[in-house]
């Protein structure tokens, strides 16, 4: 008997290991359609309003305290959506006032400045009375990337408030400012693209990344378009501090590009509002935005009407958020614990929950562990997803974390004992026989309330959002 | 309740419950121990180095003479100081250890490896390499079936960290049935005990119960995906925290170098005993489009100067015949500068092969400057052949079977 067989036998029902073994052989699209198909376990759940809002403030934010989520609850969960997406109605104040100070220009200490800046965002997360506004700048800085391996930290601070302001306004708009932005313009080095000198790297990764994806340009429609990216230059300051940018009328190329079919003397604007429009453009931002708030590998039609009210709502973000949350496929049992948390939703989530208000050097350090060092993802793709993010390596540091917050906050923990922490962290809805186990280790003799808080952490249920 | 220790004591682990499971264990205890000779393919390993981002091969294996070249590289070209392979070619400056190891008869440079109809995105380009596929796409990696390979043949150490890889991620080109295992540090990959208030809890056994329950109780999704990959981090860890304390470092490794760290803790893997057959590291940063000379300079150092810590290290611990290092990346660059003082992306580069079980010298033919295709080199020869001369002359695989076709073998390593 080989190694994987054992797993696969250990790994329980027939469906399961034949998942495990899917999985193992690496095609993730057989798997994801397998998962897909996996619910049966989930049936009816949703027919709570508390697991409703639960799950709502799962993926439209960083998960709740016990108190949050009775609030919410007691709301309801139409009036909960509706708090989360009018979030400007909301005052932030509270947060805004103590969180630790950045300052973008500070360009000594470039280190000590990127792990101020991680923590600063960790925090707002963490501490936030708006979550959904921190779950689409989180989004949108796995999307439209930068990263800390050539921006520098006020930049990308400066982007991180871009994304924060524009989170549910119109993707063109959002899209023109990226192309302008300082922290983008190193990360994707238009700050040197020159009349005459095209520097091809923007123009690539807005087409293949950030809106049609690939197999919908050709290779001249990159070149040509690098051309009508230039002339925006940085401002005053280093390459990695500068914190504005200018257009220079010598530096763009005026002359006729050809662009997907069309001629002129098109500017960089000129090509996001050609791109934006496409069906493929739709296609792909609305799949990504259902696949981080619902489920991976939405159905045809799914797309096909987040498309629609994407492109009939004047590429608006916000109207097709709204959709994704409002719609019978979020709260479907196919969308129940159907994500993997990433790293910073394992961590804001556990310390929003034992309402922590500040963030400790080693919780930013443990996301890093975990696969998600914030402000540095692996390459301009952004986090890969799912599956990827759980490997030996990263599920022992999630669950020594949970080791972590457990010594620290259960001796003041306001859970109601064990019933208290499944019902916070994990809906109360756990596999019976982790619930005897756990039950019988909370009656036996002593109390154990950090192994019992460290025990709910580290269980399966919590690593799936 | 049993300590680890106690498990170990016993060879197994109570919670595995089935009568085949404690060999998965002690077989990758025994691996350490193994009597083959140090070159049996059995024990030979393979070290791949990512350098991810499209490293500029003209750049680093430098026609120095080529009118073509210097006319091309108005700002990035390097003619100076350039440490001459032969009249026509030479390393970059910084590739001093890498040098050495050429001096040594032990470091092979293949010449223009690419592959037909090249593709210029980062990620379409890579998953090519990673699979050996053309397509692309999200099938095994080549490695990954390597490594199943072991495993049918009965062959494999069964020990999750034959594969193993330096960092947070898994890379795609391991990806298959087989675990791999992910390190970050050999100290830290362990579960640690909960403090109940002084008193120090075991946890291992209701984890282990849990997340078999939660994959028993229904097949929700990644519920035996968290099962298997607690099972192998507990199996990884164990074996590990099994050995980890007798690795000295046998050469100095440069300071603050995050490809020095991941070469370092793959010697410590290798040097453990553990049963490592593949492994991974990455180098980032290669995507030069503006300002390349400093940062591209500073990347071959950096690399240069790890490698020749790794290979010494392992030569110190009497390893050197059974350590092959091999370097690729997704696609070379542009033959033109940019305006950016940088290079936009391309296709063909050179790949390193070094160690003893290299043959030194040239390989291939070395791409022309002037016959190129939308200003870009015409590869001279197919990457799936290095991986084919390394599976058949070194691992001792059938490469016509794990790369799905039969690619012409290159001479490069001493049977």
């Amino acid at each position: 008997m080989s190694r994987r067989t054992v797993l696969a036998t250990a790994a329980g029902g027939a469906g399961a290991a034949a998942l495990a073994a899917l999985w193992r052989g690496g095609s993730l699209a057989q798997v994801l359609n397998r998962v897909q198909g996996l619910t049966h376990t989930y049936e009816g759940v949703f027919s709570s309003e508390r697991t409703r809002v639960a799950h709502l403030l799962r993926r439209a934010g960083f998960g709740a305290s016990p108190q949050e989520l009775d609030r919410l609850t007691g709301m309801g969960t139409a009036a909960a959506t509706n708090a989360l997406l009018n979030y400007q109605q909301t005052s932030n104040q509270q947060l805004e006032a103590s969180l630790p100070g950045f300052d973008p220009t500070v360009t000594s200490n470039g280190g000590r400045q990127a792990s101020a800046l991680q923590a600063w965002w960790l925090t707002r997360m963490v501490g936030t009375a708006r979550p959904l506004e921190e779950k689409m700048t989180l989004f949108w800085h796995g999307l439209l990337t930068s990263g800390l391996d050539k921006s520098g930290p006020g930049q990308l601070y400066q982007q991180n408030q871009l994304f924060r302001r524009t989170a549910m306004g119109n993707f063109d708009d959002l899209l023109k400012a990226v192309s302008k932005d300082p922290a983008m313009m190193v990360y994707l080095d238009t700050e040197t693209n020159r009349n005459g000198k095209p520097n091809e790297n923007y123009a690539r990764e807005l087409m293949e990344l950030f809106t049609t994806g690939i197999g919908h340009y050709s290779e001249d429609d990159v070149r040509e378009s690098a051309r009508a990216f230039t002339g925006w230059t940085l401002g005053r300051g280093k390459q990695r501090d500068a914190l504005t940018s200018t257009f220079v009328a010598r530096y763009h190329d005026e002359g006729v590009k050809t662009f997907m079919g069309k001629t002129g003397t098109f500017t960089g604007d000129d090509i996001v509002d050609m791109l934006v429009p496409l069906r493929a453009t739709a296609e792909r931002l609305t799949t990504r935005l259902f696949s981080y708030f619902a489920y991976p590998n939405p159905e045809p039609e799914i797309v096909q009407h987040l498309a629609d009210v994407f492109q009939k709502n004047g590429y608006n973000v916000g109207a097709v958020v709204k959709e994704i949350l409002t719609m019978d496929a979020f709260y479907s049992p196919k969308a129940y614990r159907a994500l993997v948390k990433s790293p910073t939703e394992y961590v804001a989530q556990t310390l929003r929950a034992v309402g922590a208000t500040s963030v400790s050097a080693p919780a930013v350090a443990a996301t890093g562990q975990m696969g998600q060092v914030l402000f540095y993802p692996p390459n301009v793709a952004g986090w890969p997803a799912g599956a990827s993010w759980i490997n030996s390596s990263t599920l022992l540091t999630r669950i020594n974390f949970a080791a972590g917050v457990a010594q620290k906050a259960a001796p003041a923990s306001t859970f109601k004992g064990l019933p208290g922490l499944i019902d916070t962290f994990i809906d109360g809805n756990v596999t019976p026989s982790t619930r005897d186990a756990l039950t019988q280790a909370a009656t036996g003799t002593g109390q154990i309330p950090v192994t019992l808080m460290y025990f709910v952490l580290a269980t399966p249920e919590y690593q799936l959002n | 309740m049993f300590s680890r220790r106690d498990f170990l004591k016993q060879g197994l682990l109570p919670v595995f419950a089935g009568s085949a499971v404690p060999s998965v264990f002690a077989n990758g205890l025994a691996a350490s121990a193994a009597d083959s000779p140090n070159t049996a393919p059995s024990n030979r390993v393979l070290v791949l180095v990512q350098l991810a981002g499209g490293n500029d091969g003209l750049n680093t294996v430098i026609p120095f003479q080529d009118a073509t070249y210097h006319d091309a590289r108005p700002t990035l070209r390097q003619d100076q100081g350039v440490l001459t392979l032969n009249n026509q070619l030479g390393l970059h400056p910084n590739l001093k250890a890498l040098k050495a190891q050429w001096d040594a008869g032990q470091l092979a440079v293949v010449q223009g490896v690419g592959y037909p109809s090249p593709n210029l995105s980062h990620f379409a380009s890579m998953s090519v390499w990673e699979t050996a596929n053309v397509k692309g796409g999200f099938g095994d990696g080549w490695l990954g079936r390597y490594l199943n390979y072991l495993d049918q043949v009965g062959e494999s150490p069964n020990h999750t960290l034959e594969g193993v890889s330096a960092g947070s991620l898994v890379p795609p080109e391991m990806r298959s049935k087989t675990p791999v295992t992910a390190l970050q540090s050999l100290r830290n990959f362990r579960l640690q005990k909960v403090n109940e208030h002084g008193t120090m809890v075991d946890v291992e056994n209701p984890l282990m119960q849990f997340y078999g329950g939660f994959s028993k109780a229904g097949p929700a999704p990644y519920a035996a995906i968290l099962d298997t990959t607690l099972q192998e981090a507990l199996a990884a860890s164990h074996g590990l925290q099994a050995t980890d304390a007798s690795y000295v470092a046998k050469a100095t490794y440069p300071a603050n170098s995050p490809i020095a760290n991941s070469l370092k803790l793959v010697a410590e893997t290798i040097v453990s005993g553990l049963g490592v057959r593949v492994a991974h590291v990455t180098l980032g940063g290669f995507d030069n489009h503006a300002r390349e000379k400093p940062v591209h300079d500073k990347l071959l150092l950096d690399l240069d100067q790890a490698l020749g810590a790794f290979m010494a290290d392992m030569q110190g611990h009497g390893l050197a015949d059974r350590i092959l290092v091999m370097t690729w990346s997704e696609f070379g660059r542009r033959v033109n500068e940019n305006g950016s003082a940088g290079t936009d992306h391309g296709t063909a580069a050179p790949m390193f092969l070094l160690g003893a079980p290299v043959k030194g010298g040239l390989y291939g033919e070395a791409p022309s400057l002037q016959s190129l295709d939308n200003g870009n080199l015409k590869f001279t020869t197919d990457f799936r052949s290095v991986y084919a001369s390394v599976l058949q002359g070194y691992l001792n695989a059938p490469a016509s079977d794990l790369l799905g076709g039969t690619f012409e073998t290159l001479p490069l390593l001493k049977s």
